[in-house]
């Protein structure tokens, strides 16, 4: 198990939005967390990326105790989190993005290594690598994010809604490029409403309402599922 | 960054440069200084440059502790003034083997030591202020941050203005100049070895920070967290690191200003004032947070404080930079140098 979270509380102030989350993530995964507007997919999201401290609860990374760490700590041990609003570096180019992303790399020549697999994974950006990337758009936006996040090498990355505003081609961009690093032995944890997407893309999912998990299952029993049906697909 | 695509395509960029705001803005200021030389003697932009250079070294400074720790700082001019009593102590119980023996190699070394020995005081000064006001603040609450800092800010100036009264008492503390050798003739006038040696050490110090902030690792990190704190703590970034580095940076430099300008500013509890003052006028004119544009603003202020010391009269020389800003404020309430998409170091 490269991650285990254990009856997770949290919320901001008095607002409780977590109640005893409990899921895990197997090395090699991908794996969804799903559910409706407001339900606490991103909330668990920054928990465990240590953007968020939680009330209650554990989070385990490859065996080790990561509860309540600072994001740049949890970084360090090889998680990567592509938030939903991307935090971006705005006035600095692609390149110095990138090269940000590779911050806690000190070896030179590993560092050109990943850049090139970034590049390759995303050639939009090597086209683009001296814009500014607060005057890209959205998709190559959410590239550079995604490519920022990947410098590091990192063992899982943490995905929140990377299909939000962009166009369905882009989508299948982001999406095709994930599955390439999934096929590369990075593990994901993909946070997403859209669900039928969510659902053909990735192995097993959960299902977040109103701060519980209420269903688990790999992914083609889930879309079977008669509550899934009614609720997010619509049929 | 002009050096990357050579000289043939530098000159067209340049002329682009000339129309936009900052760079009319700049041509005119260099216009206006080089009529009112003609006019009234090569004083003008030497007085410019000598004491723009330190301006600009203060006002960067606060540049960049709003830029990057989103702080309003009022208690600016007070590392100023630790700056100039640090380099008081350290050079004063010399000064008289210093200007009796002015060609040896102590008295040529120690005005430096005792600018060096403000910087790391400065930085010291700025570590404690971070550790004992502003995290214990940020861990309690980010609520109203601005506001909050901004007032603490104000506190501290007042506590440390007072703590130099009862401590080192109100009297002046300054030195005739710090070197020794004979004036230099220059444009007409002239100018003594200390300003001289002041405005190289500005240009020094701009340089080897714009390097330090352009060019490495802990400068992209700076300009990381000015842009987007979380976004940095996403890729490692240790912001606490960051944030005290900044404070020591900006302190450093505040109290280096200080001691460089002891031969002008004596140190005395309200010194910092006048500092802070033109520090304000620099990062409003530049655009809140723009490192860059600070630099080249502590030189517009130091300009229009000099053409107002000559024509106007002695004592207008803070009205009509507050004049200025009020019409800049009207016009481009971002400042000359402000853009949409904006960090501490645009161009």
């Amino acid at each position: 198990m490269l991650l285990q979270a254990t009856d997770l509380n949290a919320g901001y102030g008095f607002l409780q939005i977590l109640r005893d989350v409990s899921f895990h993530v197997n090395k090699g995964e991908y794996v969804c967390l799903v559910g409706p507007n407001g339900a606490g997919k991103s909330t668990t999201l920054k928990i465990l990326a240590g953007m968020l401290k939680p009330m209650s609860g554990s989070v385990k990374f490859q065996g080790k105790d990561i509860t309540g760490l600072p994001g740049n700590k949890v970084h360090r041990l090889g998680i990567s989190y592509i938030s939903e609003a991307l935090d971006l570096f705005q006035s600095m180019s692609v390149k110095e993005n990138l090269a940000m992303g590779a911050y806690t790399m000190k070896d030179k020549g590993v560092v050109e290594k990943r850049l090139e697999f970034v590049y390759e994974l995303f050639p939009r950006l090597k086209e683009r690598e001296k814009q500014l990337s607060g005057t890209m758009s959205g998709g190559e936006r959410k590239m550079l994010a995604i490519g920022r996040g990947m410098m590091s090498d990192p063992s899982l990355i943490l995905v929140d809604e990377p299909s939000m505003g962009l166009s369905p081609e882009m989508t299948n961009a982001v999406f095709n490029a994930l599955g390439v690093l999934n096929e590369k032995g990075v593990t994901i944890l993909l946070v997403e409403q859209n669900v039928t997407k969510s659902f053909k893309v990735s192995q097993r999912g959960y299902v977040l309402e109103h701060g519980k998990i209420v269903l688990q299952a790999p992914c083609a029993e889930l879309a079977e599922n008669a509550h899934v049906r009614k609720v997010f697909l619509g049929v | 960054m002009a050096n990357e695509h050579g000289i043939t395509s530098f000159l067209p960029r340049l002329g682009e440069y000339c129309k936009s705001t900052s760079g009319m803005t700049i041509l005119f200021a260099i216009i206006v200084a080089t009529a009112a030389a003609v006019h009234s003697g090569g004083y003008i932009i030497l007085n410019t440059v000598v004491t723009g250079g330190m301006w600009a070294l203060v006002g960067m400074g606060l540049a960049l502790i709003f830029g990057v720790m989103n702080i309003s700082s009022f208690v600016h001019g007070e590392f100023f003034m630790i700056g100039s009593l640090v380099a008081y102590y350290v050079y004063s119980p010399f000064v008289d083997i210093i200007l009796d023996n002015p060609n040896t190699f102590f008295a040529a070394v120690m005005p430096l030591v005792a600018m060096f020995a403000a910087l790391i005081m400065g930085g010291i000064a700025g570590v404690l202020t971070e550790h004992l006001a502003f995290r214990p603040m940020r861990r309690r609450s980010k609520k109203d941050w601005v506001m909050n800092s901004f007032v603490l800010t104000l506190g501290l100036s007042i506590l440390l203005i007072n703590c130099h009264q009862v401590f080192f008492g109100a009297e002046f503390r300054g030195i005739v100049k710090y070197w020794n050798y004979p004036s230099i003739a220059m444009m007409g006038t002239y100018v003594s070895f200390d300003r001289l040696m002041v405005f190289f050490i500005a240009m020094f110090m701009i340089l080897a920070f714009w390097l330090l902030m352009s060019r490495t690792r802990i400068g992209r990190a700076i300009r990381a967290v000015s842009q987007s704190e979380p976004g940095a703590m996403m890729v490692g970034v240790d912001i606490n690191g960051i944030q005290t580095l900044t404070l020591a940076l900006s302190c450093g430099m505040a109290a280096l200003a200080g001691a460089a300008l002891l031969f002008m500013y004596p140190a005395y509890p309200t010194v910092g004032m006048g500092p802070l003052y033109n520090s304000w006028f620099i990062v409003i004119i530049a655009g809140m947070g723009n490192v860059t544009g600070a630099a080249v603003g502590g030189f517009m202020v130091a300009l229009l404080q000099v053409l107002t010391t000559t024509y106007i009269g002695e004592g207008w020389d803070y009205t009509v930079p507050v004049v200025f800003l009020m019409i800049l404020m009207i016009f481009k309430p971002s400042g000359l140098f402000g853009t949409a998409v904006r960090g501490v170091l645009d161009e």
